[in-house]
């Protein structure tokens, strides 16, 4: 266990920023409330330098993986913290300035919201060096139980507690589906640690238990990456939480999602199939039509709203369908253009800084209600009308992040995408990259309506209550992730490199498998078990 | 005659009669290629660092001449680090690597790499290039920095952007060690050309200019884009180093007279590098924008319209000279396209009154001589004239520029005259008479020696006496046009009408020439009545012309010390770099380019047969001839002798017996010419040439498809676009909200799937069985 904690100081960190934070935030003093933000920021800076330099550990199929993803993971963490900022407590600390009323410790949301931001951001870094299936669970539910309540407490009306809840209970459903495939799968091969699952694999093929373990395993796991038949909670959610909550969904449950995915798949691996380079045919399909139903399903069904938040929900969708692609191209021989695996990879950081802008704008805007009731958010596509001239900065906002989630060159969704093209051709998958293509075609119906009501409309004339949000911190994620749309455009070589090493797949031979089992004793238990039919 | 080793050994194993492969295998000499110092990255990313800082200055609305210092730090130390890389550089070619960039792999063993790295390619070609694109980008900017002074405010800043940023786009076309590198910085440079064009974007005419310019080089850029196409089908590779090696075989069949080893693409690739040389350089038939470009400020005129940008073809054909090597019809192509160019934009020069695009026609026509000078095989030739050529055309264009700037906008050369004698102007008057000696040839300048060297070869060349007779009618022209403006607008009785564009600072500077005038300035003073007197005439005389405002109490404030002390520089810049002829054996740029891919080649007697061009065999019995004389040493004579008829013309028919500004004997000439001159005056009616036959059946066809887009194509869109929107509305109600609802679809989903599974467990076994 010694050996783990040597690649367990990101979380540890991350985790004793979150104590401090919890403590701080009941403070009765102002300046140490607001120090929570900071001290989060810092815990996050530090985790992602220490998770990125540090040894690399985890999964053993994976090897590479966790060092890339806890930097990703530290970075897009710290633009979602600044968008987070005055997320709660904004009508509280006003009426506490204004000497309306003293602080009351149960009232104050600030500390358990910067809390349970950093319990869920360690969470999504333990999935990152999970190598075993309780741990993966665990760090699973560690993302996403947080959220349920950030959520519900991220703003006062009512409709962020029905979505809440509505998320708790339909999380609480993927869970146990997750958690029986989970089940069967310890059933199916006799162990949960997933590099001892591969070997077991490895020498003895798949049988009927474990693959029907696989299967509802990763169905379950679509919860959290919002793919079909889990998806129906996101819409809903995402519009009934503020902005700033929704842009870290729709950023963090997905990638321990993807990251539990990616674990899961590479125990089997890609050596079934007629090719003998495919997941096994029952996996491959069913992640095939998930991948083809939840493009079609998010971009279809995005292109009908009119609440920006809804079309960024069913846009996050669309694309956890076209990351599926990468899943099942699998890591190919491993260089950048054919390793599906790195595609994903590199397509999280493409997704996570654009996305991050689109909701920023949501977040950035809102209506001034006067000084009795909190500001509404300007989530109307409406709103949006003629931005580019009224307030400029948020208005290229918008346009450049949506251009770049549509994927047009040369902005850095064209970068993401063009692997995700290409593994998925080098593995043969020509179907579903037609489909692939065809849904980035539809997309671009949807963004395109909001570049083009930023950029071409007339200003709305009854959007005279719209003004930026007096928060700057917020305005600075807003542009700081536009600017690296553009400058991560440029220097997009290294990061492809970077990901391509992550996407380092390091199967075992036959004969290894062999070996490995017999080290750990288990190869006579191997034996045990029921053939397959 | 100095050669290179390897290709001696080449031509003496020909002229033995026993070519073996080893004694031929080298065309050229490839540089070694060595890691470069790190700090070479430094001389394109400082101005990007001016470009967004100037950015920065514009964000918080810096009200001072800060963006301009910040320009003109940074560039003077981008200059000092070429030259310090200038010093460690000896021969050869060194690669700094910045960092990867694009890089792509593919096929079945990834073995079909795309790479494009920013990676900086130093040798003495693109060194040389470099300094004097960064020396003279920081003079022009001290000079602009004076010169934009009324514009202190956003759009100082947005100028100085631009500026730095056209630096950088340059130095990466410059010194990138790949084509698609340089194609971005190509790109960049058209960019900032388009901005920097349309800085005065509330000018109907400048916004019209930016556009033609814009599109223009559009066509030119399609040729190279299409040439770096081919380059990496054929080649496999768009890296200079890769490309070099892989293009000499080519290099050698043609030298020893192999036509038939030579593949079609690699005959069209230089043509289609060629094209997309003539728009960014301005040749026939892609040259009538670079007229209208001087809508500018005159400072970008100098610096890339004159001096460097439009000089980017040369450097592309210089850089991938040896890919033109290899194919017959590219360089003679090059030669007469510049030669036409030459003749054609200096008789157009002859004819204008507008002096700033006098000068513009005779960069046009200049950039004609650097083409003719690569094709007819003297790449030292044409790089010495884009060398000289920057110097004294920046010293021209500032010096036009001063005028301008203290004059109100007058360009007219029919409505100024004797400005060097006017007080303070006595810089800008002989600064602008060393540009008008260097650019008509006079001997002894440096633009008389690289002149020489370009029309010399042509005549040593076989087959291309015919583009040397050309050039050397143009020189003469050249020499006319060019002293025509000095005569006129700087010699000869003092008298201006300043132009319509009083600008905000013209009202203080009343005030201070008023006092000027008070304290004893008699000579002003006499300037300002006849001014006035003549200017009514001419009012009376040419009612289109209203000049109205600012009589009576405008004067023209001559140049400060910033843009002084830059016409002083560039003038003795100029003067010196004849120097630079002595300096070595052929001159010091032969001496660097000998040592580049850009060096002179010799070709075997077989090649110069073969191809029934180019030259250049060992043997002297082969060259060509000047009326019989060695032209190197005739030209000295006969070049000297044309530059002094072409002035003595213009001395005679505009500065003898010429007693105001309007008038010359010249005019009496006019009826004698007949429509030629009008013509002429019409710049031969090309833009309604390109109006009639492009412009107009394009807007013809443009009209007919846009029928067929809205009846056919938007049909078709909208069709494909009802349908998802189809399935969209037929999925919505499932989407109800409703908790169960979604529980239920969820378990649903899941069964779904099973089953799916199930059905395939089932088949699959039913297969096995």
């Amino acid at each position: 266990m010694s050996e783990k904690l040597a690649i367990l100081w990101p979380e540890i960190i991350l985790f004793l920023g979150t104590c401090v934070v919890m403590i701080l935030g009941l403070s009765p003093r102002i300046e140490a409330r607001k120090a929570c933000a900071a001290v989060a920021a810092i815990a996050i800076v530090l985790a992602g330098i220490v998770g990125s330099l540090a040894p690399s550990g985890g999964s053993a199929l994976l090897p590479e993986l966790m060092n890339y993803s806890k930097g990703l993971i530290a970075i897009i963490g710290l633009l979602l913290l600044l968008l987070a900022t005055g997320t709660v407590d904004r009508a509280e600390e006003r009426a506490i300035a204004a000497g309306q009323r003293t602080f009351d410790p149960l009232r104050a949301t600030r500390g358990e919201f910067y809390a349970f931001f950093l319990f869920s951001l360690t969470g999504l870094m333990l999935c990152a060096s999970a190598d075993d299936l309780i741990w993966l669970f665990l760090a699973l539910e560690l993302t996403s139980l947080p959220t349920y309540v950030m959520v519900a407490i991220s703003t006062r009306g009512t409709r962020s507690q029905e979505a809440g809840v509505k998320y708790f209970f339909l999380g609480a459903l993927g869970a146990a589906i997750f958690l029986y495939g989970f089940a069967l799968l310890y059933g199916g091969t006799g162990t949960t640690n997933l590099t001892e699952m591969h070997a077991y694999f490895a020498a003895n093929g798949l049988n009927p238990i474990a693959t029907a373990g696989l299967v509802i395993s990763i169905v379950g796991i679509g919860f959290k990456i919002a793919a079909v038949p889990m998806h129906f909670y996101t819409a809903d959610v995402y519009q009934g939480a503020a902005a700033s909550v929704s842009a870290f969904l729709a950023f963090v449950p997905k990638t321990a999602g993807f990251l539990a995915i990616l674990a899961i798949v590479a125990a089997p691996g890609w050596a079934y199939g007629t090719s003998g380079e495919s997941l096994p045919p029952e996996l491959r399909v069913t992640l095939w039509v998930i991948a083809a139903l939840t493009m079609t399903v998010g971009n279809t069904l995005a292109l009908m709203q009119t609440s920006i938040k809804r079309i960024l929900a069913y846009s996050s969708i669309a694309h956890t369908g076209y990351m599926l692609v990468g899943v099942i191209a699998g890591p190919g021989d491993g260089s950048f253009t054919q390793n599906g695996v790195a595609a994903v990879l590199f397509y999280l950081l493409t997704y996570g800084v654009l996305n991050l802008g689109a909701f920023a704008i949501v977040a950035c805007l809102e209506h001034d209600r006067g000084d009795t009731t909190e500001p509404d958010e300007a989530d109307h596509i409406d709103d949006l009308k003629g931005l580019c001239r009224t307030k400029p900065v948020m208005g290229w906002v918008i346009v450049i992040s949506s251009l770049g989630l549509l994927g047009l060159p040369p902005l850095l969704g064209f970068f993401g995408k063009v692997p995700l093209f290409t593994s998925g051709i080098a593995a043969g998958e020509i179907a579903l990259v037609l489909v692939l293509a065809i849904n980035s075609a539809i997309a671009a119906f949807y963004y395109l309506r909001l570049v083009n009501a930023a950029l071409l409309s007339d200003p709305d004339p009854k959007g005279e209550t719209l003004r930026e949000t007096p928060l700057p911190l917020r305005r600075v994620a807003a542009v700081v992730a536009t600017g690296g749309v553009i400058v991560l455009t440029i220097a997009a070589g290294g990061l492809m490199t970077a990901a391509e090493q992550a996407g380092t797949y390091a199967p075992m031979t036959h004969d290894e498998a062999e070996r490995y089992l017999e080290a750990a004793g288990r190869a006579s238990q191997a034996a045990e078990l029921p053939e397959a039919p | 005659m100095l050669m290179h080793s390897a290709v001696q050994n080449a031509a003496e194993a020909v002229v033995g009669g026993a070519v073996s492969a080893a004694d031929a295998a080298r065309a050229f000499a490839l540089p070694e290629v060595t890691e470069g110092p790190w700090w070479v990255a430094l001389i394109p990313f400082l101005p990007l660092l001016g470009a967004a800082l100037c950015g920065l200055c514009a964000a918080f609305k810096v009200k001072s001449k800060l963006p301009a210092w910040i320009t003109v730090a940074l560039l003077a130390t981008s200059f000092a680090i070429t030259v310090a890389m200038f010093q460690q550089l000896s021969g050869g070619a060194s690669i700094s690597h910045a960092f990867r960039w694009i890089e792509f792999r593919w096929g079945p063993e990834a073995d079909q790499i795309f790479t494009a790295n920013f990676s900086f390619y130093a040798d003495n070609l693109s060194i040389l290039w470099m300094l004097f694109v960064t020396g003279l980008a920081t003079l022009i900017a001290l000079y602009a920095s004076e010169y934009m002074s009324h514009e202190v405010g956003t759009g100082y800043c947005r100028f100085f952007a631009a500026f730095c940023l056209f630096v950088f786009s340059m130095s990466c076309l410059v010194l990138g060690d790949n084509l698609i590198l340089l194609f971005l910085g190509w790109e960049g440079v058209g960019l900032c050309s388009y901005l920097l064009i349309g800085y005065y974007y509330k000018k109907p005419s400048a916004v019209a200019a930016a556009k033609k310019a814009f599109i223009m080089n559009r066509i030119g850029d399609l040729g190279l884009l299409m040439g770096i196409f081919l380059t990496f089908v054929h080649f496999g590779t768009v890296e200079y180093r890769e490309l070099f090696a892989l293009a000499e075989p080519y290099v050698l069949a043609l030298q020893q007279g192999r036509i038939g080893d030579i593949p079609a693409i690699v005959n069209l690739i230089p043509v289609l590098l060629a094209i997309g040389a003539f728009g960014k350089s301005a040749q026939f038939p892609l040259y009538v924008w670079l007229p209208d470009a001087m809508e500018g400020p005159t400072p970008v005129s100098a610096l890339i319209h004159a001096a460097t940008m439009v000089t980017a073809g040369v450097y592309l054909i210089a850089r991938t000279y040896p890919l033109f090597l290899a194919s017959d019809i590219a360089l003679p192509l090059v030669a007469w396209v510049g030669a036409i160019t030459a003749l054609l934009a200096a008789t157009i020069g002859m004819a204008q009154f507008d002096i700033k695009r006098i000068m513009a026609y005779s960069t046009v026509s200049q950039l004609g001589f650097m083409f003719c000078g690569l094709a007819v095989l003297t790449t030292a030739g044409g790089v010495f004239h884009v060398l000289t050529h920057a110097f004294f055309k920046a010293t021209l264009f500032l010096a036009c520029g001063a005028v301008m700037h203290g004059f109100a906008g007058q360009l007219d050369l029919r409505k100024l005259s004797g400005v060097m004698f006017m007080p303070g102007w006595l810089i800008v008057g002989l600064a602008m008479l060393v540009g008008c000696l260097n650019l008509a040839g006079f001997p002894f300048t440096a633009g008389y020696f690289s002149k020489d060297l370009i029309l010399a070869e042509a005549f040593i060349t076989p087959t291309m006496a015919p583009i040397g007779w050309i050039l050397l009618f143009t020189a003469g022209l050249t020499a006319y046009y060019t002293f025509r403006v000095f005569f006129r607008v700087f010699v000869g009785p003092k008298e201006f009408h300043p132009g319509d564009d009083a600008h905000g600072e013209a009202e203080t500077d009343v005030e201070e020439h008023s006092e000027q005038v008070e304290q004893g300035n008699p000579q002003a003073e006499a300037v300002g009545e006849k001014a006035h007197d003549v200017g009514d005439e001419a009012h009376g005389a040419d009612e289109a012309e209203d000049h109205e405002h600012g009589h009576g109490h405008f004067h023209p404030h001559p140049p400060g010390w910033a843009i002084n002390t830059v016409l002083a520089t560039l003038a003795l810049a100029s003067i010196l770099a004849a120097g630079l002829y002595f300096i070595g054996d052929k001159g010091w740029v032969d001496g660097m380019l000998q040592s580049s891919t850009a060096q002179q080649v010799y070709l075997t007697q077989e090649g110069t047969r073969a191809s029934g061009y180019a030259l250049v065999t060992a043997e002297p019995a082969a060259k060509g001839t000047f009326l019989g004389f060695d032209p190197h040493k005739a030209m000295y004579y006969v070049s000297a002798v044309v530059g002094l008829i072409g002035i003595g013309v213009a001395f005679v028919l505009h500065y003898l017996g010429r007693t105001e500004a309007a008038t010359s004997r010249a005019d009496k000439l006019l009826p004698a010419m007949g429509p030629i001159a009008t013509w002429a005056q019409d710049k031969w009616r090309v833009d309604e040439l390109y109006d009639m036959v492009i412009v107009k059946p394009l807007r013809v066809i443009s009209h007919i498809f846009h029928v067929i887009d809205k009846l056919i194509v938007d049909g078709l869109v909208n069709l494909f676009g009802v349908l998802p929107r189809m399935i969209g509305s037929a999925l919505r109600p499932v989407q109800s909200g409703q908790l169960q609802g979604y529980a239920v679809g969820m378990a649903v989903g899941l069964a779904f799937v099973l089953l799916v599974v199930v059905l395939m467990a089932v088949a699959g076994a039913g297969v096995a069985s």
